[in-house]
């Protein structure tokens, strides 16, 4: 203990280099599955092409995801067990209150957009509210918050889901679009990776690496008692977390909502609902459950291995079992990730 | 007195050990008679808990002899210990607070009928036990949350006779107890030897040794110093034996500027904890609060801090009453706190070293109020590194990865970003090597010429003396009496150990 | 010569062997549970009937049952999300073998039971041993299990079930003296689980373990295998559950089942008073707060709400259930 411990090792070991870094991780695995798949069309064994302009398609699908995968990523950083099963519930609320205001009010779009999204961080609130400063489990509070936000969704409009020509009509965002000057050469791409993905990611981004909010954020999950002592405001930061994990899943519900071109009361919360997923993408991304660690790179990243491997699937199997399969690798791919952070944690002292 | 009677129950001799280049003991010896209470007692980092911890089995001596009841053993585990009779009652009871007494005095060795719990069985051995404690039969089916921590203690000592213990080390019982509490376990200490149990008993409270050991054996640096009779001595005696010769001081006597003072605590209280507490630091002053354990030292602290909030008395920064609500109110009043507990409290793991500075000041680091400057926090973390010697090769190093001394100037240096006008400092070289030690107190003298008002809260009597320009002492949660940097070790120690006329 | 001087000399022949039975949770809950039925008698004078009360119980019987699992899972420290997975492959496994064999109501409990034991095995182990946060590994096994109740179940439902497991449902064959065998079947596991619980050295390790599984290992329990039987009980009951699901439905069974169901039953069970964190709990407090939620589920029908409401009162119940503990551990805490 008085020895000072020896510098780390600098031999670059690729072993440890792969499995703590979990970026190159994910990229590699972008690329196997994708040239799988490219392969797999080339002989043949696929129902539809496999090919950029496909998978530039498929993005539409990494909206919501990854999206809700970057809400996640804030509340799982922000410690003591943080973690938000309601996101599907507030995305089925929030899209029920743009329906509202956009399809009913008349209210203007941008106006609409801005109530849905403060409608959601208002739905965060409560869930930091109980998390931080009652302190609950944010499991519980979040479980809770989960049926109460579900059901009022449902009952807010009977149960219908407002479909009104306005909203129709938003089909259009969920469109691809060609890239001037650059985009005859590449494959259209939806628009709402631009609309809202992309501005979400570069946030969420800017929030996280620059900010003086995300370098708060990171040290209460690494060590609340410590950033306590530092005088940091621990609650108020854990607080903004689920908040700003609200703000990000009122947003998926205008996506949602313009790609089904109706406010559907059970958009976030149908089949497997959206939080189960997005957790996935988090921790596939390289977001410690315990707190303090993750970064949007590897959720973005994550998002595209889901995405694409999903795309693909799809035209591997006929019918529905394309689907099926889906959740199969997600399953699986979920157990090899945590697998793997739990002997990264054991073996080199955790995964960046 | 009564030697070569009967063999002893337990005989270390000449024991040995190493930790890496350390020695934590050498050639140290201790004898236990059956039925008494020996003391062992020793300044912080004498090789105290490395002597029980071989004791008990938690680790191995690399030279020497144990006999037990003059039979040659190895004690190679904590088994080995239990299986002959040795039971250790550690600082902190390891209980599980949701099961009741018996069930945690049982966990694992339940007794059982037909298949199921023997509950009256059970009860009926606790009851025993608890009887032989002096404690009410009723603990035994209450659930150990309810119990006060003294409760717990004792629940703790319940658990280690359980096995049958022959002999049982208490490490520094009475450090979490009250006055009221310590007479409870002084009962049942008293009912154990009377019943052939022997106790090592640990503690820093030096008077309250005469009312309770039979003897005391004195470890400073690694050694045993010799055993005596506590009759023989009185506590300046083993105050002495304790801090041996002193060394004399060649620190320069520094000059304190004349001022009002900057930090000021009048009458401070907070209930259980610290009463009436009266200090002052004056600008460019190094003031020592030196306390035992349990003596309500590291709680004055937190209280200066705004961690906790005192229940009484005033706290006035530069003449201006202001009791902190919370660290960030005393930060902004200019009180800058190093915590005593760096892993916990201080250190943000797996985070760079840059990020570990910058932590407590990113509104000072920010550009518009928002964005960090990484311009700016790159270049205080490299200049924080050369004024604080940290040894490191770059200032994105995890701060997890470093040595004991260099984490703490990382943390240290988090508290002086800002140059706050007040420095706590607890126990600010605690596991931290010699060399890092020299520098950070040298650090703490640079920093009070220039002017910071240093409070240095610490349980390490010679790094009190050497750094402070008065030093008080706290004994029993209230400051009593104060020394100046010419005090003799041996003075300091008495009083705050108690008896010190 | 030790007993001279007792301070407070104890009157052994009234000490009780241990804590009471009952916690303050439970009394609450009953408390609630019998004002509800009481309002609801008064408003809905078809609340109180047999009518109305017997699938009532029935209802609450799978999740009350699976509860009894996921209370032991959650005392250890870990939480189990894969059960609705679970429920949806040993229904449609049950199902399709009383459809293509027509087995007997005694193999297809066991059948559906053995399925539930393989998941709950492979849940226990990769937890117990691969050494992962329980709630990461079971979102990944929900989705295995989901999957695999997908493949089996091939196309959209299984159709043409025959009534072998009607013993179970909510017919006149599913009653003995008015009691619903499905309820009364989970009202005697609940109550040997609350035995074992309570009164055995395995069933108190499950609390340590929750407690301090360091501490645990160290007083020498046996860590790993509990909690690997803490995922097995809970999958046995699944595949028990899963046949009371399957004999409450229709002779068809579509693929939505089991979908939701981790979530009901890990609100019942934290309404009933079990810590998230781990040692501490009670599978009496579960079986009640199975029954309050399903009590107001089927009182919001009654009362002619929109049924979707009840979902709304259960997120209420959970905040206040957890709310109340959570002020009780403060106020205990601060004494």
């Amino acid at each position: 203990m008085t020895v000072a411990e020896a510098p780390p090792k600098e031999k670059t070991d690729f072993v440890r280099l792969f499995l703590t870094q979990r970026i190159p991780l994910l990229a590699v695995l972008i690329v196997l599955v994708v040239v799988t798949f490219f392969i797999n069309d080339a002989g043949g064994y696929l129902t539809a092409p496999y090919d950029f302009d496909y998978m530039s398609a498929s993005l539409i699908n990494a909206v919501p995801l990854a999206m809700l995968g970057l809400a996640e990523m804030l509340v799982i950083l922000s410690g003591r067990g943080g973690i938000d099963l309601s996101v599907g519930a507030i995305v089925s609320l929030a899209g029920m209150v743009f329906g509202f205001a956009y399809g009913m009010w008349g209210w203007p779009l941008w106006l609409a957009i801005i109530a849905t999204a403060a409608f959601g961080a208002l739905c965060g609130a409560v869930n930091g509210f109980l998390v931080s400063y009652i302190g609950f489990p944010a499991l519980i509070a979040t479980l809770a918050t989960f049926y109460a936000f579900k059901s009022l969704a449902i009952v807010i409009n009977n149960q219908q889901p407002i479909s009104t020509e306005p909203i129709q009509q938003l089909f259009s965002l969920s469109k691809s679009v060609e890239i001037p000057i650059i985009g005859q050469y590449i494959p259209d791409i939806p628009l709402g990776i631009f609309t809202f993905l992309l501005p979400t990611v570069v946030a969420v981004w800017l929030l996280m690496a620059r900010t003086a909010y995300g370098r708060r954020l990171y040290a209460i999950g690494t060590n609340d008692v410590a950033a306590r002592w530092s005088g940091l405001p621990v609650r108020d930061t854990r607080f903004k977390a689920y908040v700003y994990a609200g703000l990000i899943s009122g947003l998926v519900a205008v996506v949602t909502v313009a790609q089904f071109a109706s406010a559907r009361p059970d958009a976030g919360v149908s089949g497997n609902g959206m939080a189960l997923p997005a957790i996935t993408i988090a921790v596939l991304g390289g977001v410690a459950i315990t707190g303090g660690i993750g970064r949007v790179a590897g959720v973005v990243l994550a998002t595209l291995l889901i995405v694409w491997l999903n795309a693909g699937i799809l035209l591997a199997f006929v019918g529905n079992e394309g689907s099926q399969y889906q959740l199969l690798a997600l399953g699986a791919v979920l157990v090899f990730a945590a697998l793997l952070n739990g002997l990264t944690n054991r073996k080199y002292g955790g995964a960046q | 007195m009564t030697q070569e009677k009967v063999q002893p129950r337990l005989r270390l001799t000449a024991v040995s050990k190493r930790f890496g280049a350390v020695r934590a003991i050498q050639h140290a010896d201790l004898t236990v008679q059956a039925g008494q209470v020996h003391a062992l007692v020793g300044e912080n980092g004498a090789g105290k808990s490395t002597m029980i911890k071989i004791v008990a089995g938690a680790e191995t001596a690399d030279t020497g002899e144990i006999e037990w009841a003059g039979e040659k053993v190895r004690i190679g585990s904590t088994t080995d210990a239990i299986a002959l009779g040795i039971a250790t009652v550690y600082q902190e009871p390891q209980l599980f607070p949701e099961l009741t007494v018996a069930e945690n005095i049982f966990l694992g060795k339940e007794l059982k009928k037909q298949g199921r719990v023997d509950w009256a069985g059970q009860n009926t051995k606790v009851v025993e036990l608890l009887a032989l404690l002096g404690l009410p039969a009723r603990y035994a089916t209450a659930t150990v949350g309810d119990l006060s921590i003294a409760e717990q203690q004792q629940v703790s000592i319940a658990k280690a006779l359980s096995g049958d213990a022959k002999v049982l080390i208490l490490d520094e019982p009475s450090a979490i107890l009250t006055d009221a509490e310590i007479e409870t376990l002084f009962g049942v200490v008293r009912r154990l030897t009377a019943s052939g149990v022997s106790v090592i008993y640990i503690s820093h409270r030096l008077d309250e040794l005469f009312r309770i050991a039979d003897e005391v054996t004195v470890m400073r640096d690694g050694r045993t110093i010799g055993t005596y009779p506590i009759g023989d001595l009185s506590v300046r005696q083993i105050a002495h034996l304790m801090v041996g010769e002193e060394l004399s001081d060649t620190r320069p006597q520094r000059e304190v500027p004349q001022g009002p003072p900057v930090l000021e605590l009048i009458d401070l209280s907070r209930t259980n904890k610290f009463k009436n507490v009266n200090v002052q630091v004056k600008k460019g002053e190094i003031v020592a609060l030196y306390g035992l354990v349990g003596s309500g030292v590291s709680e004055i602290a937190a209280c200066c801090y705004g961690i906790e909030r005192a229940t009484g008395g005033t706290l006035k920064i530069g003449g201006e009453p202001a009791s902190p609500k919370n660290p960030e109110e005393a930060k902004r009043k200019g009180i800058a706190l190093l915590p005593a507990n760096r892993k916990v409290e201080g250190m943000f793991g797996f985070q760079s070293i840059a990020f570990n500075i910058s932590a407590g000041h990113l509104t000072l680091l920010s550009k518009l109020g928002v964005f960090v400057d990484r311009a700016r926090e790159k270049a205080l973390a490299l200049d924080m590194i050369k004024r604080l010697s940290v040894r490191t090769p770059h200032e994105r190093q995890p701060i997890s990865a470093m040595s004991g001394g260099n984490a703490q100037k990382v943390v240290l240096a988090r508290q002086l970003v800002e140059r706050p006008k007040v420095l706590i400092l607890a126990e600010p070289t605690q596991g931290v090597d010699v060399g890092a030690k020299e520098e950070i107190h040298r650090l703490i003298t640079e920093l009070a010429e220039e002017g910071t008002a240093v409070l240095v809260v610490t349980s390490d009597l010679p790094e009190a003396l050497r750094i402070a320009d008065r030093i008080q002492v706290v004994r029993g949660g209230t400051t009593t009496v104060e020394f100046g940097p010419d005090a003799k070790q041996v003075d300091l120690l008495a009083a705050a150990a108690g008896g010190s006329e | 010569m030790t007993t001279v001087a007792e301070p407070k000399a104890p009157r052994t022949s009234k000490i009780k062997n241990l804590p009471s039975p009952i916690t303050g949770q439970e009394l609450v809950l009953v408390g609630v549970i019998v004002i509800l039925w009481a309002a609801l008698a008064v408003s809905t004078p078809a609340f109180l009937t047999a009518g109305s009360i017997q699938p009532l119980l029935v209802a609450t019987a799978p999740i009350a049952l699976v509860g009894v699992g996921m209370t032991i899972v959650i005392i250890t420290g870990g939480i189990d999300v894969s059960v609705g997975g679970a429920i949806m492959v040993c229904s449609v496994i049950t199902a399709k073998t009383l459809v293509g064999s027509g087995v007997n109501l005694g193999v297809a409990v066991l059948i559906s039971i053995i399925a539930g034991a393989v998941l709950g095995l492979v849940n226990g182990v990769l937890i117990a041993y691969g050494r992962v946060h329980a709630i990461i590994i079971t979102f990944g096994t929900a989705n295995l299990f989901m999957f695999l109740g997908l493949r089996i179940f091939g196309s959209g439902t299984v159709n043409g079930i025959p009534g072998t497991l009607g013993f179970f449902g909510r017919g006149p064959d599913g009653r003995t003296l008015g009691v619903p065998h499905a309820f009364l079947a989970t009202v005697l596991i609940t109550a040997a689980a609350w035995w074992y619980l309570r009164h055995t050295a395995g069933g108190r390790h499950f609390f340590a373990i929750g407690g301090d599984a360091q501490a645990a290992r160290l007083a020498g329990v046996r860590v790993q295998r509990r909690v690997l039987l803490a995922y097995v009980i809970t999958g046995v009951l699944v595949g028990l559950a899963s046949c009371f699901v399957i004999a409450q439905g229709t002779s068809t069974l579509d693929q939505s089942v089991g979908s939701g169901k981790e979530l009901a039953v890990i609100a019942a069970v934290v309404i009933g008073g079990t810590s998230i964190m781990g040692g501490r709990g009670s599978v009496l407090g579960t079986m009640l707060g199975a029954l309050l939620v399903q009590t107001v589920s089927s009182g919001v029908t009654q009362l002619g709400w929109r049924s979707q409401l009840s979902d709304l009162f259960v997120g209420i119940f959970i905040i206040v259930a957890v709310g109340a503990d959570l002020l009780r551990a403060r106020a205990r805490r601060n004494r």
